[in-house]
């Protein structure tokens, strides 16, 4: 690289390969002018040998590259017919003959919960309303009889379900080493509990009608919508119960599951649990969810900051400020993340709970915040970490607006703002746009942030809360295969599906990096 | 022109001279590290009983050096099936070998000695600022499983719980599981958390939290420890088995224990080491001085 660094500055601006050659072979003719033949054909020498490392160079990057991809790929493969196994065992051993006749009761555990929101509605209603003492009590104590009896037509029901749960387990710890006729007769062993769980879940339906007959009046016009979504859904729930009798009676152990559910129950899944004695279940919806609200919380906090500080720089800023603002900004890229994230617990996290529990931030809805690890946090110190990324890019690319542009728009009587807002920034559009993407990219792939901050919930956020939502905790795709992958053995179907995981992440950030070479190459081509 | 290109050619030879110096460092180091004693697992025991044991044991005038990796039993147990001696010679664990392990170990023919070091009760801790005190094992298990998702079901002010768990390759998720939730599988809205540390610490800071910590950890200003039962744990109550959730704590060995390691684990279960064990807050093998 010595003739590029002697290489004379004239020399072209465009850097890349061209530039280079041209460089090279300038620095060895003008050596070769002066000194003799001898040190000519030295210098034939060096170039090829240059050529070759450098070649060799890169690669040897693309080859590791392939071998990544080939290496991911290869085991995350291997996720699809194992989890078919899983799937197969799951409707032979009859667990999903027991999780049909569950079902019902996940929606009724699922309705409680909403019930004591409702409850906690409630009471807010009549303190803003100043009921008085025994009136409020009167109307709790009416509400808990209900609430009771409620969860209590569930009872029976869940306990036929433990131990028909219990049978399914029997019959799957002792599926390891089954012949031909011993799957038969163990289904049915099960298909001998279908009367009763038509039974049990006929008398659920009707004690859950009963107790709705007597839902308690809404305490005020505040909680009425609540009331009303609550008689919906449990009258849905009420509904939903003769499907759940002829799903459980449609149950044949025998009857094939196609391949493609391996896959739809892995994209779709709704639920991770890795650790399930019962049926482990790898849905990728909650991390890839979780992902997903962090990287827009960070890149709509990231983006206006970043570009407005690039704009500012490379259009306003004196060469003192310039050299102050961008070097801080991109120090920032220089932190580890394992500091930010520290940073992020104690300080941010912190601080933000602190913040909505004051009482002048009362008037928003979902304060105060109980959790201090919540999407929300995570979000802004990936929003901290992508800054520099986007600001570093976008400014380079309003810097690379030709400067008669400017001078063109100056001339014409435009003022500065109005030559940056209207000349500068829509010509350097593509490249902040692919400034942003870039930072998308940084962000998605984040874990350590991510791991120590988001709250690691593995369930899709509440979204009914509206952006209450943004102040749950989630989980993410790099911080679930951070956070497992080193207690799953390997080969087993937990390791192949956060090999999945890694894949499905790579290719998102493939694709992100695709759409920024796109825009770019757009770029030139106005450019050029 | 001819000069600093003939140096930096040049520079080239005793750059590799450098590289294999030190590759050679590097592996003579390795060979050396014999010596060391290598000990992986659980959080529980890695963070809170090893490095006090480490520094009696080296205080005894023993020469040896540790490495330490406390993330989880399911690591060590791993790293010692796996690995050959030097990648682990002692595995901490917070529960016994798991169905999955023992059918592994019996298929590879490994020679696997189970040695209790201490018993450790789990303490389940709220936010001091919650005004429930006591829990029925009933209830433990329907919050954990996340039938029962709000305090006011347990006698609290209303307000969603928010349980606290442990990562998938801890010991104490699975023995918690075992032991207080009769093998269900927890509320899929339970978060995981990486350590016994971080757990007391949201817990601390989140007054509807719930969780469950190793007992040494059960401290802090914020945290305050359920009676289960009406038991609270307690060195006494963990011995003689009144309060439920208590478990023995283990090493795993690979054979017998040769040399260093056999001398650590003789230190760990003599006098010396168990008094460390009481000091900090686990409870001493029965047969204990």
């Amino acid at each position: 690289m010595n003739e590029d660094e002697s290489a004379p500055a004239r020399g072209s601006q465009v850097g890349g390969h061209q530039g280079e050659v041209q460089a090279g072979g300038e620095g060895g003719l003008a050596a070769a002018l002066r000194g003799s033949r001898r040190g000519r054909a030295f210098l034939l020498v060096i170039d090829s040998w240059a050529r070759t490392l450098f070649g060799g160079g890169a690669m040897v990057a693309i080859l590791i590259l392939v071998l990544i991809m080939v290496f991911l790929v290869w085991e995350g493969a291997g996720f699809i017919p194992e989890h078919h196994r899983s799937l197969v065992l799951y409707r032979r051993t009859g667990q999903e003959f027991v999780d049909a006749i569950r079902g019902p009761l996940v929606e009724h555990q699922a309705l409680n919960r909403y019930l004591s929101r409702v409850r906690a509605t409630d009471v807010d209603e009549m303190r803003k309303r100043g009921v008085g003492e025994a009136e409020a009590g009167e109307w709790l104590a009416a509400f808990d009889t209900f609430a009771a009896n409620f969860r209590a037509a569930g009872a029976p029901l869940r306990s036929f379900v433990d131990g028909a749960a219990a049978v399914a387990l029997d019959i799957k710890g002792r599926s390891q080493g089954w012949q031909g006729s011993d799957a038969a007769r163990e289904a049915n062993r099960l298909r001998e509990l279908l009367p009763g769980a038509t039974a049990a879940l006929g008398e659920f339906e009707s004690a859950l009608r009963a107790s709705m007959a007597s839902v308690p009046a809404s305490a005020g016009r505040g909680s009425e919508h609540a009331w009303a979504r609550f008689r919906d859904m449990s009258g849905r729930l009420a509904a939903s119960i003769p499907g759940a009798v002829a799903r459980a009676t449609a149950w044949d152990p025998d009857r094939p599951v196609p391949m493609g559910e391996s896959l739809s129950a892995f994209f779709l899944g709704r639920r991770w649990a890795a650790d399930s004695e019962w049926h482990e279940r790898y849905g990728l919806l909650p991390l890839l969810i979780g992902s997903l609200c962090i990287s827009a919380v960070a890149i709509l906090v990231a983006v206006p900051f970043s570009v407005a500080a690039a704009i500012y720089v490379s259009q306003f800023a004196t060469s003192a400020e310039r050299g102050l603002i961008k070097p801080t900004i991109e120090l920032i890229a220089a932190i580890p993340s394992i500091v930010l994230g520290f940073f992020g617990i104690t300080v941010l996290g912190s601080g933000i709970q602190w913040l909505s529990g004051q009482p002048w931030m009362s008037w928003v809805p979902f304060f105060p915040v109980t959790e201090r690890l919540n999407i929300f946090t995570a979000g802004l110190m990936l929003a901290l970490m992508a800054s520099p990324t986007i600001f570093t890019l976008a400014e380079d690319a309003l810097r690379g607006v030709p400067v008669q542009f400017e001078e063109g728009s100056l001339a014409l009587g435009a003022t500065r703002f109005q030559t940056a807002v209207r000349m500068v920034v829509p010509a350097a559009l593509s490249g902040i746009i692919a400034a942003v993407l870039l930072g998308f990219g940084r962000i998605v792939g984040e874990t350590m942030v991510v791991l120590l901050v988001a709250g690691n919930r593995l369930e899709i956020p509440d979204f009914t809360q509206g952006f209450g939502a943004l102040f749950q905790p989630a989980h993410t795709m790099t911080g679930i295969i951070a956070q497992e992958l080193g207690e799953a053995p390997g080969g087993s179907l937990h390791y192949r599906a956060l090999f999945m995981v890694g894949l499905t992440l790579f290719v998102m950030v493939l694709m992100i990096n695709c759409a920024t070479e796109m825009v770019l190459r757009r770029f030139h081509r106005m450019r050029g | 022109m001819r000069r600093p290109r003939r140096r930096k050619v040049g520079g080239a030879v005793p750059l590799a001279a450098w590289l294999w110096a030190a590759g050679l460092v590097a592996w003579a180091g390795h060979c050396r590290a014999g010596e060391r004693l290598v000990i992986k697992g659980s959080d529980t025991i890695g963070a809170e009983l090893m490095p006090p044991m480490r520094e009696a044991y080296i205080g005894q005038g023993n020469d040896a050096s540790f490495e330490i990796a406390a993330e989880g039993s399911a690591t060590g147990l791993m790293a010692l099936m796996e690995g050959g001696k030097d990648s682990c010679q002692i595995a901490m664990s917070s529960r016994e070998l798991s169905a999955t392990e023992r059918l592994r170990v019996k298929m590879e023919g490994l020679d696997f000695l189970e040695i209790p070091i201490a018993r450790d009760g789990i303490a389940v801790v709220v936010n001091a600022r919650n005004p429930v005190a006591c829990l029925t094992r009933q209830q433990v298990e329907e919050i954990f499983a996340g039938d029962i998702a709000d305090w006011s079901a347990v006698g609290g002010r209303a307000g969603p719980i928010a349980v606290y768990a442990r990562g998938a390759s801890s010991g104490t998720r699975s023995t918690f599981q075992k032991m207080a939730m009769r093998g269900r599988d927890y509320a899929s809205g339970a978060r995981k958390m990486a350590g016994n540390q971080q757990v007391a610490a949201e817990v601390a800071s989140n007054p509807n939290g719930i969780g469950y910590v190793g007992l040494p950890y059960a401290r802090g200003r914020d945290l305050r420890v359920m009676r289960i039962d009406g038991r609270a744990p307690s060195a006494e109550s963990i011995r003689d088995g009144s309060y439920p959730y208590s478990r023995p704590l283990y090493f795993f060995v690979r054979g017998q224990p040769k040399g260093q390691a056999a001398r650590f684990v003789e230190f760990v279960l003599g006098p010396d080491g168990q008094r460390v064990v009481r000091e900090h807050g686990f409870v001493p093998l029965d047969g204990a001085r």
